[in-house]
């Protein structure tokens, strides 16, 4: 009997046929079991996130039609409309504003807030206070600073106060003043929460390198730009990410605070959208521009994944 | 055995008993929830009269609301009753083939003496009629009466008598006009008044595409429109309580639907009052006219085979029902057989009788759908600037916009 026959009678003898097959029905059943254990979540993935995405996507190729629903299929056609309409080129260029905005201002006065009260004693207080406005709706915070900035509202008297003349500044009314005025609204509420996850990264920091730097000579300013700046690298590139989709997607804001400015719809994409989908009845072009949004966020998360990876290999 | 039986009779029986009772109740679908509780008296009133409850249910803003009805039509499901609006968007709705003709009913309406056949015209489509009216409201300018009488004016019967009384009121430190662009859709009040008033020939065309919006006649509304605000006749626009103004006397003449005059008067102010005008015409020889809003009320192509569904919109436009809507709102259907809502509305049926005034359809669901929210929003603008400067931008913007539309049909 050669080599090969000896093992084969001696696996059979084993019978690990039988244990393969055993194997194999163990895994299905774990298998199942798991797809019992995981359905609630599939099924609301599927049905709540995958196919409206899909039916959204699908719809961007057709020539909706008001009452009838799915015309023919139109190719491109949605997307081509795009740059030729003045409302969204307009929308398009206040979205990149406001993604410049919605990273530089949160960041800034958050990293800088984090500064300060990071060792200072009794801040838990301020913190809370500064985090406050971010757990509030947003809708919420729309109606109370369309008050704020309202021609007889706080702001202007304030103002007033200050300058001793009337002030009558319609900020949500003007072009030149609208976006400004709702993204300062924007750091307002999201600053806080900016600061929080920079404390946390701060908190992470170890303090060796720090206090070696100390002892080294090193000044403040050479120790954060230096030392603390890149050990934060991971949650500040962490945070940029989620300004940026935040001030891509930004909605409820605009929505509330710009419903009496005229230039409403072109305030930025999320309600360019909006006005084509729901007040014009476009939806397959609507569909269009959420499939654009949709991509944009996609890439801003893929890049997001490959500077995560690079970060967390020059800090390791 | 005997008891269970008896007792499973009863049981069945009082189930079927009960049946009809649960089935006659019909919905009422509608984006006015600032009416929910009004609707539903009305719905109360039909179930005492006819049995049928009328059951509204609101949605929360319009455009909700479109996309709920477009979406039923388109698969299958076209509730048995709902509201919509006149004009092109209303033709849209009809073009579907799932709304119900109603000529029969309105030969009823029409022959019981208290519908004319105006009311009608603005359902019509295609020689058709679709709809019965939730509302049929004439846009009035109502005024502050004790005001008037304080300064010696008289309601003005001609444009030069109501420019007079507005510079009078102006010399009394007082605002003479409300007007604001709150919430966005308030922009073609004035503008589609001084078409109107000032180029009646012209007011439809712009509807259907003749007529230019950077044309001679638009541009002449929109000249007058800014002298009459260098002038100071008009309100801040950026004022988010229009209505409230006017409860305050902070304007003396507010043009608005009469449906207006009911709030204002359940708002406070003495019915005594209120004085009501159907703005005058600004040209000489022009036919008298009025500009009407209506809302229609509708059923599905299915509803209408269904008795209940029936009975619920006989009872709508009677004048029980008439009556009912009436005292809850102050809202007037085109029912002159019922109980004039108040003074407001039983003055103005009495100006278009004598005037034998022409209606036209607001200018908010003449014009087409697709270029109402962007036109209404560039009349906006002006309203915050209202230069010339930036009437010829919004004029070329607006044109731009009517003109993109037109050679895409």
């Amino acid at each position: 009997m050669d080599r090969a026959a000896k093992d084969k009678a001696l696996l059979d003898r084993i019978g690990i046929d039988q244990i393969a097959r055993n194997a194999r029905a163990r895994r299905r059943g774990q298998l199942g079991l798991a797809l019992v254990f995981m359905s609630p979540a599939l099924i609301l993935v599927v049905g709540v996130l995958l196919v409206p995405v899909l039916f959204n996507i699908w719809l961007s190729f057709t020539k909706w039609k008001k009452f009838t629903g799915f015309g023919e299929y139109a190719g491109f056609a949605n997307y081509e409309r795009m740059p030729g309409n003045p409302f969204f080129n307009e929308a398009l260029i206040n979205t990149a504003i406001w993604v410049g905005a919605s990273v530089v201002f949160p960041i800034a006065l958050g990293l800088g807030m984090a500064m300060f009260f990071r060792n200072l004693r009794g801040a838990e207080t301020f913190k809370n206070i500064i985090f406050i406005p971010r757990i509030l709706a947003p809708t919420a915070v729309g109606v109370l600073w369309f008050y704020v900035y309202a021609p007889d509202g706080l702001l202007n008297r304030g103002l007033g106060l200050v300058s001793g003349r009337d002030v009558d500044i319609g900020w949500l009314y003007s072009d030149a003043t609208v976006t400004p005025a709702i993204i300062a609204t924007f750091v307002w509420q999201t600053a806080g929460l900016v600061m929080v996850l920079l404390l946390l990264g701060l908190a992470a920091i170890p303090k060796d390198p720090i206090e070696a730097a100390h002892i080294d000579g090193a000044n403040r300013w050479q120790i954060f730009r230096y030392i603390t700046l890149p050990l934060l690298m991971p949650t500040l590139l962490m945070v940029t990410i989620l300004s940026v989709l935040a001030g891509f997607t930004v909605f409820d804001l605009l929505w509330v605070m710009g419903a009496n400015y005229p230039g409403q719809r072109s305030l930025a994409l999320a309600v360019f959208m909006y006005f084509e989908a729901f007040q014009k009845g476009s939806w397959a072009f609507g569909s269009a521009v959420a499939v654009i949004i949709g991509l944009v966020v996609l890439c801003v998360t893929w890049v997001q994944t490959v500077l995560q990876g690079r970060v967390d290999r020059m800090t390791r | 055995m005997k008891i269970k039986e008896k007792l499973l009779g009863t049981a069945v029986g009082v189930m079927l008993a009960a049946a009809p009772a649960f089935a006659q109740e019909v919905q009422l679908f509608h984006d006015k929830g600032f009416w929910s509780e009004q609707l539903q008296s009305v719905g109360d009133a039909a179930a005492e009269t006819t049995g049928v409850t009328i059951t509204e249910t609101p949605y929360a803003n319009a455009e909700q609301y479109k996309a709920f009805v477009q979406a039923s039509i388109a698969s299958g499901e076209t509730p048995d009753m709902f509201t919509w609006w006149t004009g092109a968007t209303f033709a849209e709705l009809v073009s579907s083939g799932q709304i119900a003709p109603l000529d029969d009913l309105w030969d009823e309406m029409i022959n019981s003496g208290g519908y004319g056949e105006a009311s009608k015209e603005l359902f019509v489509v295609d020689g058709q009629t679709y709809a019965v009216p939730l509302l049929l409201a004439r846009w009035v300018v109502l005024y502050n009466k004790p005001l008037y009488a304080e300064l010696g004016l008289e309601e003005p019967k001609t444009w030069d008598e109501l420019m007079s009384n507005a510079d009078a009121i102006v010399a009394a430190g007082e605002t003479p006009f409300l007007a604001t662009v709150h919430e966005g859709w308030r922009g073609f009040i004035w503008f589609q008044e001084l078409m109107l008033r000032m180029h009646p020939e012209a007011y439809n065309g712009l509807n259907d595409g003749s007529v230019a919006y950077d044309g001679q006649e638009v541009r002449a509304v929109f000249e007058a429109w800014s002298d009459m605000y260098a002038k100071g006749y008009f309100s801040d626009p950026r004022s988010t309580e229009e209505f409230n103004d006017y409860v305050r006397g902070a304007g003396a003449m507010y043009l608005i639907g009469e449906w207006a005059a009911g709030l204002v008067v359940q708002a406070g102010v003495p019915a005594d009052d209120l004085g009501v005008f159907i703005m005058p015409n600004a040209i000489d020889d022009a036919p008298a006219a009025v500009i009407v809003e209506g809302s229609p009320l509708v059923v599905s192509v299915d509803g209408a085979q269904d008795e209940n569904v029936m009975k619920a919109l006989r009872f709508w436009v009677s004048d029980e029902g008439a009556n009912a809507w009436g005292d809850a709102t102050g809202n007037y259907i085109g029912n002159n057989s019922a109980e004039a809502p108040n003074a407001i509305v039983a003055e103005v049926n009495a100006d278009i009788a004598e005037t034998s005034a022409t209606a036209y359809l607001r200018w908010w669901e003449a014009v087409p759908p697709d270029l109402q929210g962007e036109l209404v929003a560039e009349m906006n603008r002006f309203m915050l600037d209202p230069t010339m400067k930036t009437a010829d931008d919004v004029m070329a913007t607006m044109q731009t916009l009517n003109a993109a539309y037109w050679a895409d049909q």
